[in-house]
């Protein structure tokens, strides 16, 4: 008897030893996998008990905050949802989004930025406080961004030429930040796409804007001049193809200035022709085309530019016949376009031909209230010279003056803009584009608005969402 | 040293380990918790106390080490539910005390547990109605039926009816060994015992497939049957017995498969909870992933992430769950360390099964210590996904009143079989009197 329950102790005791190593794989070999596995959401569960840090305005106003209740965080936004797609959810069972992705080493207080205080916290057991992160993002020019889409599909995108700071970044449709939660089925299957930003994934083919980036290219290397006489029969011909005028216009003889002014086609597409692919796309790239601007938002938010066949990018060098180059010169051709990008280009005119970098967060303000981190503006591309720049900005100011764009101009204030109208797969649709900067002497604001749908032109309806945003922005006491 | 020496050096033992587990959970969760909570700590000590001096005055020979790893486990336990939730632990508090009064009146009214093989069927037909009660009168918990409310209390009477059964069996079987042993044909070469000695096997097997279908609860029948078994191998040494068991568990586990839709759900969480990870798999995977949060070392008794808000982040973490909470909070290290605790005890338990000089004691001992073992090794191998889930608690440390008075009087009955073989074995001319109740 004895033995048989000797045998049964050791069957007993093999059990408990699988226990053991069954135990020894959930908690080490395993231990990762499943602290990784995306059902697993004891991490942001855990970070509801961190007072997250607050999101600012550029003047410091509070845009998102953190409130506390039954020992758990929950965010809460004063100023209603505020660039929605950019700033981002924050949830627990969705995860985040934006900056609130971007930023949350920062905004749960567990960046090496904030020092070594917070490394003892978390040996002490002490739970981390967040850090505030203040954006460049102006909340009043940000209200009127997002009220000029209001029943519009498109993006509008501001930022300061100088410095690369963001002054207002929108897309619409949007969506409500404090109910994501509730409304993410419908949000998910929404076709009006509320969760997309389009301002910096929205890929939409340039039209006309982009002949500023054509005109560049023509000034940089010669091959036109602001004078340079041009003779337009409505039609040019290249290789067995052709580019026609906006509505079939014949304009005859016009020099180089007004055909930007009124945006003729085919003066755009020999001017391409004449520079070449090589020249074309070396511009192109260097205005930050085939590139993701470096925006502080998480992987896959900000989208590159250029040209892209059946959803994916086409590598720059790959071989154009004349007539692609021609209609890549006026913005189409499989060219599209952020609206962060063509922004981007604007500024690059009124900041002399330099981009700077653009970036949304101004400051990161530790829980003491000392500043950890400060952006410092820093050039990105050099996208054309500064002469070429000058040039160019007096040509804008004509569009604005008396060309396409004259819906953008501004009571005592020089503004230099490009409208933008291209043809989408279906026809009479039109993407409208509105690229400008103000005061054109002294440029503090750059815009890009591009709105999706419409069957109208970019000076119809896009110029005058630009004024509105322009307006707002130079009435700021101060800008960042 | 003494044995109730030693027993007391040891409970003094896990009474430090206990505070300083208290002193954790108290410091992790200071503001969440109040001052006065100390005085549970004080009634625990205070509990243990009484019962090693009741072990003194009347099981002075008893096995030293059992007590202790009792305390241990109990301290673990409390401790842990306190983490959870301190109205859990104040509940279970007063169940120890309702288990300790047990404890004593065990000791003081059976004495002899060789006593309780005078009352073999009765007490074989008193598990058997706790049983049946349940099965027509239980409500259902998660699925299974399990449990009867009576007076405002919830009651699991299977853990009363695991001990009942098993003074029953060792019983039983003491007495048929040989006939059981004896094999009268050959099947196959294989020799066989008479057929209608299978007839209790038959019995045993058909009580705990009413149990599958009926209380739907796959690891309490697995339980029933590996006891009996067990006890049945144990008695004769014959391993056919073993086989015929598992063929008609493995035949019961099929039907059940396809009959009680529990016990498929179960069985189908356990293959894959990933994809029922928001529904039926949620509670095994939110366990698996606490267990791995815990780690080498694990966060520290009440610094783990147990609780959103109040409620605890694995459903029924202070019961069936409780080891997950272990796992997390004090690693692999810890979780380790208490399952180590438990093969302690069953060391104890088995021995003092090997070294009793009787069938009867030896079969109560061994029967029990399976119990014991098993239920641990279910409930383990169930939060932790190496066999499927099912929902029976983890002795003395998960919360839950039948599970710790039931255990107490287990413990009772192995300290009454050790004494019992020491005092025989070498025990004083006044101490075997005493033990024949003639002073």
């Amino acid at each position: 008897m004895n033995k048989a329950i000797a045998r049964i102790f050791l069957v007993g005791a093999i059990l408990f030893a699988a226990l053991i190593v069954n135990l020894t794989y959930l908690q080490v070999i395993h231990a990762r996998a499943l602290r990784d596995n995306p059902l697993n959401h004891r991490g942001l569960a855990q970070e509801l008990k961190i007072d997250r840090g607050r999101i600012l305005g550029f003047n410091g106003t509070p845009l998102v905050i953190s409130v506390r209740k039954s020992g758990f965080y929950y965010r809460r936004y004063p100023q209603g949802s505020l660039a929605a797609q950019t700033i981002g959810y924050d949830s627990v069972a969705l995860g985040h989004s934006g900056l609130e992705q971007s930023m949350n080493a920062v905004l749960t207080g567990q960046s090496n930025l904030l020092g070594t205080q917070s490394a003892l916290d978390r040996l002490l057991g002490r739970r981390p406080h967040g850090a505030d992160v203040k954006l460049t993002l102006v909340p009043a020019v940000q209200k009127v961004a997002q009220q000029a889409l209001t029943g519009k599909v498109g993006a509008i995108v501001a930022l300061d030429p100088k410095t690369g700071a963001v002054i207002a970044i929108a897309s619409s449709p949007t969506y409500s930040l404090a109910t994501v939660d509730d409304d993410w089925q419908r949000l998910r299957s929404d076709p009006g796409a509320p969760l997309l930003n389009r301002a910096t994934q929205g890929l939409y083919p340039p039209g006309s804007s982009f002949k500023v980036v054509t005109a560049a290219a023509g000034l940089d290397k010669g091959v036109v001049t602001p004078t340079t006489i041009f003779h337009d029969t409505g039609t040019y011909v290249v290789y067995g193809g052709k580019i026609t005028n906006y509505h079939g216009e014949i304009v005859g003889t016009i020099d180089f200035t007004r055909a930007l002014t009124y945006s003729i086609n085919t003066v755009f597409a020999a001017v391409g022709v004449q520079i070449g692919q090589n020249d074309m796309v070396a511009t192109m790239m260097k205005f930050g085309l085939w590139q993701v601007p470096p925006l502080e938002l998480p992987g896959g938010s900000v989208l590159a530019s250029g040209r892209y066949e059946k959803g994916t990018i086409v590598s720059p060098e790959a071989k154009l016949n004349p007539l692609q180059v021609a209609a890549m010169a006026i913005g189409q051709e499989q060219l599209v376009a952020t609206p962060l990008q063509m922004a981007l280009a604007a500024a690059a005119v009124a900041n002399g031909g330099t981009i700077m970098k653009p970036y949304l967060v101004q400051q990161v303000i530790a829980p003491n209230g000392t500043v950890v981190q400060s952006a410092a503006p820093q050039t990105w591309q050099t996208a054309m010279t500064p002469s070429t720049a000058a040039t160019l900005n007096l040509m804008m100011q004509q569009v604005v003056n008396s060309g396409t764009g004259t819906a953008a101009a501004l009571q005592g204030i020089k503004v230099a803009g490009k409208t933008g109208t291209a043809e989408t797969s279906r026809p009479g649709v039109n993407q409208a584009w509105f690229i400008a900067f103000a005061p054109a002497d002294d440029p503090k604001i750059a815009i890009c608005v591009s709105i999706e749908n419409v069957s109208v032109t970019g000076g119809e309806v896009a110029a005058p969402l630009a004024a509105q945003v322009m307006r707002a922005a130079l009435a700021q006491p101060s800008l960042p | 040293m003494k044995r109730r020496t030693t027993e007391l050096v040891y409970l003094i033992f896990a009474g430090v380990i206990s505070t300083m587990a208290y002193v954790s959970v108290f410091t992790g969760r200071r503001g969440d918790i109040k001052t006065s909570s100390v005085v549970y700590g004080l009634i625990f000590v205070a509990i243990f106390l009484i019962l090693h001096a009741v072990v003194r005055a009347f099981l002075s020979q008893a096995d030293p080490y059992l007590l202790p790893l009792t305390a241990l486990l109990v301290a673990i336990g409390l401790t842990e539910i306190y983490r959870i939730d301190p109205r859990y632990a104040l509940l279970q508090g007063q169940w120890l005390v309702v288990g300790a009064v047990l404890f004593i009146a065990t000791v003081l009214l059976v004495r002899d547990h060789e006593r309780l093989d005078g009352y073999r069927y009765l007490i074989g037909a008193a598990g058997l109605a706790l049983l049946l009660i349940t099965i027509v009168l239980g409500s259902t918990v998660n699925g299974s039926r399990l449990w009867l409310r009576f007076a405002g209390f919830s009651i699991q009477p299977s853990e009363f009816a695991k001990i009942a059964i098993v003074i029953f069996l060792a019983g039983y079987l003491n007495d048929k060994k040989e006939m059981l042993s004896i094999p009268t044909s050959h099947v196959m070469g294989i020799p066989l015992p008479a057929p209608k000695y299978f007839g209790p096997l038959a019995v045993m097997w058909i009580l705990s497939l009413l149990m599958l279908i009926f209380m739907k609860d796959f690891g309490t029948s697995l339980l029933f049957l590996a006891i009996f078994v067990a006890l049945i191998y144990m008695a004769t040494s014959r391993i056919v017995y073993v086989v015929a068991g598992g063929v008609m568990f493995s035949i019961g586990a099929v039907v059940a498969y396809h009959v009680v839709g529990h016990v498929q759900e179960r069985f189908q969480i356990w293959i894959d909870p990933w994809t029922h990870a928001a529904t039926t798999g949620y509670q095994l995977l939110q366990s698996m992933f606490a267990i791995a949060d815990g780690g080498v070392l694990g966060a520290g008794i009440g610094r783990g992430y147990l609780l959103a808000g109040h409620k605890p982040v694995v459903p029924d973490l202070q019961t069936d769950f409780i080891f997950a909470a272990v796992a997390n909070e004090l690693g692999l290290i810890g979780a380790v360390g208490l399952i180590l605790v438990y093969v302690l005890f069953c060391w104890r338990a088995f021995r003092v099964a090997i070294w009793a000089p009787d069938g009867f004691s030896k079969l109560l001992a061994a029967g029990l210590a399976t119990a014991f073992g098993l239920q641990t090794f279910i409930i383990i191998g169930g939060v932790t996904r190496l066999i499927p889930l099912t929902g029976i608690t983890l002795p003395f440390v998960s919360y839950g009143g039948s599970s710790i008075t039931a255990n107490l009087m287990l413990v009772a009955l192995l300290l009454m079989v050790s004494h019992r073989t020491a005092v025989i074995r070498a025990g004083s001319e006044h101490e075997r009197l005493k033990l024949a109740g003639i002073k």
